[in-house]
């Protein structure tokens, strides 16, 4: 861990320089609705740091306070270790806020866009099945500060 | 490390990744260092056999290198761009029309179709590898994940982590087939010119050399010819020109450099390659229209990503005992 302390940032500015590249997943994308950003909380049920691609499990209310569980995939770990994220980026029992584009079909899932840390940073975990790099982060904080929970809200009011 | 120092780590990181261009398309060449620059062979060749036999000639019958003098291309690499697709789609990238008179006319009708689903869906609507396929040759070339090159008197190992799949190149051999077959990554012998190593790959089974690109058939074989090239600029790049063949696909070979770039940054993370597969833990497949979806949690036939076990009424047969954590499964 502390080699890992120590490598971070260096790896980080390094990775970068190839984040471009690796994008080419094994699978289609379609299956989300990459039109769509959603901005939502749960907490963590699970973190499956996994190749060929991770998914975060999470537990998210409803109004009445009921819980399900939501699926959401994100990159490869080499991909993500790029980005400085790691096996234990985020923990059960974790509270996320975070974007992601809906699977078309409506079930209870979808692709991982940017996710808000607890320190408030936000990181981006996604693949190609949504767009969680910088300039959309940078757009979506805009977004926040309006109150505003999806692209298409804020879209349609013009921003 | 500290919130603070983390912060910090990941704002510059915000920052750098701002600047630059979207991750869509990056396999068009676009990559890490000095522009890719395709180089042909200085006279065409009717086959791969016959490439391969005059450049064996050129080189005197390659060199014998032992241990102590063969080239080391150790470590752990990442793919670092690629100029395969410059010769079947014209600029701009995907917005670009299928190059005519490049396919036959069967695999050039074949690849239209692919590459209307991916301009007006935006995406190639199924990808082969989401069963859970070996990626096979050419596309190993380009897989992400990790790839690592040994080199040894009498072979090299060529290993790509996706799915943990294995070209093995047989130095100064000449090809076998013993089981009458064709294969995902084929035969494949070389020979080294100096520090250059120059392979021939035969007997492939038919593949791609990715879901946007065109089909290869079972006739495809490759010249290649690795080498390790340093540039002014501080770029290490192992770079590998190829020249693909396909009798039923190509109407002429087709030419194409490939590159890998070292990947000290995983490796300082703790990165190590461990074996892994889809067929205990994917839930990704082809829907009833032929596009892609998955199989959610709670849902028939979904497993846990991490691996599930035929015993669960055993103690012991966790396969995450780390995380330990579990998903409801039908």
């Amino acid at each position: 861990m502390r080699r890992l302390q120590h490598s971070l940032p260096l790896a980080l500015a390094a990775g970068l320089l190839t984040v471009t590249v690796a994008v080419d997943a094994h699978h289609s994308f379609t299956q989300f609705d990459r039109t769509r950003e959603y901005l939502q909380t749960g907490t963590v049920v699970r973190w499956a740091f996994n190749n060929p691609h991770s998914w975060l499990y999470l537990n998210i209310a409803d109004e009445d306070g009921n819980e399900t569980l939501w699926s959401f995939e994100g990159s490869g770990p080499v991909s993500l270790i790029n980005r400085g994220i790691t096996g234990s980026t985020f923990e059960p029992g974790d509270t996320l806020t975070f974007m992601y584009c809906p699977m078309i079909d409506g079930r209870n899932g979808g692709h991982l866009g940017w996710v808000r840390l607890s320190d408030g940073s936000f990181i981006n975990p996604s693949d190609g099945g949504c767009n969680g790099n910088d300039a959309n982060i940078e757009r979506w904080k805009g977004w926040l500060e309006q109150g505003f929970t999806s692209n298409v809200d804020a879209e349609a009011a013009g921003q | 490390m500290t919130s603070s120092r983390l912060r910090t780590a990941f704002s510059t990181c915000a920052l750098l990744l701002g600047a630059l261009p979207l991750a869509a398309g990056a396999q068009f060449g676009a990559g890490y260092g000095p522009p890719l620059v395709t180089v042909p062979p200085p006279m065409e060749f009717e086959t791969s056999a016959e490439h391969y036999a005059w450049l064996l000639e050129q080189a005197n019958g390659g060199a014998e290198h032992t241990f102590e003098t063969l080239p080391r291309w150790d470590g752990l690499w990442q793919t670092a761009g690629n100029t395969a697709m410059d010769s079947f789609v014209d600029a701009p990238r995907f917005e670009g029309q299928v190059r005519e008179g490049v396919l036959t006319p069967e695999y050039e009708a074949a690849y239209k179709e692919r590459w209307r689903e991916q301009i007006e869906l935006g995406e190639v609507q199924y990808d082969r590898l989401t069963h859970c396929e070996p990626q096979g040759y050419p596309r190993i070339l380009l897989e992400p994940y990790t790839h690592e090159f040994i080199n040894l008197p009498d072979q090299s190992y060529f290993i790509n982590d996706f799915a943990s799949s294995i070209r093995r190149i047989y130095i100064g051999k000449e090809h076998t087939n013993i089981m009458g077959t064709h294969s995902w990554y084929g035969d494949i012998i070389g020979f080294w010119d100096g520090d250059r190593l120059v392979t021939h790959t035969v007997d492939l089974l038919p593949a791609d050399f990715t879901r946007w690109a065109p089909m290869t058939s079972n006739q495809f074989e490759s010249v290649e010819v690795w080498e390790l090239k340093s540039y002014e600029d501080g770029t290490e790049r192992l770079e590998v020109q190829v020249t693909f063949y396909d009798s039923y696909a190509f109407v002429n070979p087709v030419h194409a450099v490939y590159a890998y770039r070292r990947a000290g940054d995983l490796e300082d993370a703790g990165y190590r390659v461990v074996h892994w597969e889809c067929e205990l833990t994917n839930n990704a497949l082809m829907d009833a229209q032929g596009s892609t979806t998955y199989r959610l949690p709670g849902e028939e036939g979904f497993v846990d990503p991490r691996g599930y076990t035929l015993f669960p009424e055993l103690p012991g047969q966790s396969r995450d005992p780390i995380y330990n954590t579990t998903l409801p499964v039908e």
